[in-house]
């Protein structure tokens, strides 16, 4: 017969201590610190403001990506089809501009009706991901699965294949990776642009300060904080990755909810790829389909989200990027073998669980 | 006699729809035979079955995992790992002086035993440490997807011992109208003689691991498990079945069909690269479904699967000889699939 355990009888389990559950409830955060901690010393370069800059500017896509992933895993289902819908949407917008541009148009209206062309088809998919999700009860995994592959093939049609589309108007790649403050030491400072009198090949010289993509970022993370943590809407998504029975018996409109939340994120998806056009300047295929949705769902796991559904926090998210982020980063900087960062993020993320399940009650 | 008919009627219906994957399967070879020419022959069919082999194996490697209502997506890429552990097996073997189908045969058995590892890690992660199996599956991609780089070093593997092409290419049996036939070797005729080729090794080799497979998951107690554990884990447990030594067996069952994918594209394309089944991955999972499995687990089988598999060869095959996009094809698997579940939700009658 099993001795009755006393309270006192056992040491309380690091887990259950405050510093357990501290460390735990925010243990990428940490991991993330200590990561950076080393990189900055194998790393020659890795702690500068540039870099950093850098890290997180390569990260736009992620981010987004990750905002939405984090909304539909909350719900408790996945949507796969976001590495492609952006796809769709950034060669759509490259397309537009491209073919309107030989109508002789003027640059701005082309760039305004790409972007909006871009960002709305990204509903479309949405649209039916959700519906078939939330009316038809088909599964997220394959009704989104499916339309990765139908997005697949238009994206491929869109752009003939493998060609990227080129000739975009060429303020793009200026207005996606330009930089809201240029200061030359001791001599100039300006805003939005770079001083005219250097010139490009000279640009190093600049100190460049707080990308356009950072303002991107922060307005996206803020709407989508606000929407997930404090209105009405994101504690309704809260209600239905927990109990979705309890949800519908509470009179949430499930069904609706969910369409909305399968467009919201491939809207989120959309934005990412005319953002991508932004950064690159061409329209291009290939960009796409090096799993970007494993890796969005990748990074809003570490951030402390179940794929049971309930759980998941925008900042976690974010976090989680950042550790994918910088472990990419650090490990290049630090002269590792790329393919190392393969393995790194797979054994990263299997802890990621596995630490998440020592600490079941806490998030 | 009046409801015997519609009895009949409706038993007919039910046939159909039970079987639609079939149905849809010869009406979608009956379209591409109707509007291209030559399409309807031995030969094309024989190329849908040899380039389709790796789907067949990776599919039936999902299919297993799917039944227990897991999901493994690293099937793409430890068949990459394997085609370059075998690949690299085979030049070493072969340069240190052993006979070309001595190193084939040795490299095939070291990979095939090599290819468990990933299996039974994800088993351990998915049954012991409770990760969810596409968090789990996902993160071996990733470590497979590594490995084989680094051995590789961005080189493909070459001066593989020529028998392995000429075994791969193969087929199982040739005829020489009117002066015999012959297996496994193509007989010595003057050029322009006609040989009829029947059976590409390749297919052999994998439907023999697939039929056998098939018998454990429909016939034996493992397989019964299997469904048992899919339908309801809870009441598996307690019906005394231990459900994790079987999810370890069958994420083990499902490498080993990845590598034994690998191995075949080795001796198909005599060579082997890490991204080799970078994109079967969602083919293979697309072919369980189309064939009827269920996400949540408990339902599928092998010859449906199949089915699915085929569903997807044959638009591919179709869609290269009418020389359209094979943009197209990846549109059409994701309206396929979609318009498969949808089938049955809306006939759940249909389900088997």
């Amino acid at each position: 017969m099993p001795r009755p355990q006393m309270p006192h009888d056992t040491p309380t389990p690091f887990v259950q201590t405050r510093t357990g559950k501290l460390l735990g409830r925010h243990w990428a955060l940490f991991f993330l610190l200590g990561m950076m901690a080393i990189f900055a010393f194998t790393g020659p370069g890795f702690f500068e403001v540039v870099n950093f800059q850098n890290i997180i500017h390569l990260a736009t896509i992620s981010i987004l990506l990750a905002v939405a992933e984090t909304f539909v895993i909350i719900t408790g289902g996945i949507d796969l089809s976001v590495g492609f819908v952006m796809g769709l949407s950034s060669t759509l917008a490259a397309r537009i501009m491209v073919t309107l541009g030989s109508t002789g148009m003027g640059e701005p209206m082309l760039i305004v009706l790409g972007t909006l062309a871009g960002l709305l088809v990204a509903f479309i998919p949405g649209f039916i991901s959700g519906t078939l999700v939330a009316r038809f009860k088909v599964p997220p995994f394959i009704a989104t699965l499916g339309m990765w592959g139908i997005c697949n093939g238009i994206t491929l049609h869109l752009c003939d294949g493998f060609l990227p589309i080129a000739g975009l108007p060429s303020v793009l790649p200026r207005l996606g990776n330009g930089y809201l403050f240029y200061i030359h030491k001791g001599q100039s400072f300006t805003l939005f642009k770079k001083p005219d009198y250097i010139p490009d090949e000279r640009v190093r010289e600049l100190i460049r300060l707080v990308p356009f993509s950072f303002i991107l970022i922060a307005a996206v993370v803020l709407v989508f904080w606000y929407i997930l943590h404090k209105s009405k809407f994101g504690q309704h998504t809260y209600a239905i990755g927990g109990n979705i029975d309890a949800a519908i018996r509470a009179g949430i409109d499930v069904d609706r909810h969910l369409v909305k939340i399968y467009m919201l994120s491939a809207f989120l998806a959309g934005l990412a790829g005319v953002f991508n056009v932004f950064q690159t300047g061409i329209g291009n295929y290939t960009t796409f389909s090096s799993m970007y949705e494993l890796f969005a769902v990748a990074a809003v796991v570490i951030g402390g989200a179940s794929l049971l559904g309930g759980k998941g926090r925008i900042v976690g998210s974010m976090v989680g990027v950042l550790v994918l982020a910088v472990l990419k980063n650090g490990l290049a900087i630090s002269g590792v073998q790329p393919f190392v960062r393969y393995i790194a993020v797979g054994v990263l993320l299997t802890l990621a669980v596995i630490i998440d399940q020592l600490f079941p009650d806490l998030f | 006699m009046n409801t015997l008919v519609a009895q009949r009627k409706r038993n007919t219906l039910g046939t159909i729809g039970r079987n639609w994957v079939l149905v849809f399967l010869v009406l979608e070879f009956g379209y591409f035979a109707i509007l291209t020419r030559g399409f309807a022959s031995l030969n094309i069919v024989q190329m849908i079955l040899f380039y389709g082999t790796e789907a067949f194996l990776l599919a039936t490697a999902e299919l297993f995992v799917i039944i227990t209502g897991g999901i493994d997506l690293s099937v793409g890429y430890v068949l990459g790992f394997a085609t370059v552990i075998s690949s690299k097996l085979m030049v070493v073997f072969a340069s240190r002086g052993l006979s070309p189908l001595g190193a084939i045969v040795t490299s095939i058995l070291i990979t095939l035993c090599v290819g468990l590892i990933p299996g039974f890690v994800n088993g351990v992660l998915v049954a012991k440490l409770r990760v969810p199996p596409f968090i789990a599956t996902f993160s071996m991609l990733g470590v497979c997807q590594g490995v084989s780089e680094l051995l590789m070093q961005g080189i493909p593997a070459k001066n593989l011992p020529p028998l392995a092409g000429t075994i791969g290419n193969g087929h199982f049996l040739y005829i020489v109208p009117g002066s015999g036939i012959s297996f496994m070797q193509r007989p010595d005729v003057a050029r322009g003689v006609r040989v009829i080729e029947i059976i590409p090794n390749a297919v052999v080799f994998a439907l023999v691991f697939i039929a056998i497979f098939a018998f454990i998951l429909t016939k034996t107690r493992f397989g019964q498990h299997i469904y048992a554990i899919g339908g309801n884990i809870d009441a598996a447990s307690r019906a005394g079945i231990d459900v994790k030594k079987h999810i370890i067996g069958v994420y083990m069952i499902s490498s080993f069909f990845a590598s034994l994918a690998g191995i075949i594209y080795v001796m198909k394309y005599i060579t082997g690269k890490a991204d080799a089944g970078a994109a079967s991955l969602l083919d293979a999972i697309a072919a369980v479904v189309i064939g009827g499995a269920s996400m949540f687990g408990g339902s599928g089988t092998v010859w449906r699967t199949i089915l699915g598999c085929l569903v997807i060869a044959t638009l591919e095959t179709g869609l290269r000889m009418r020389g359209t996009p094979t943009f197209d094809k990846y549109i059409l698997v994701g309206v396929i699939l979609i318009f498969t579940v949808v089938i049955e939700r809306f006939f759940p009658d249909f389900k088997r």
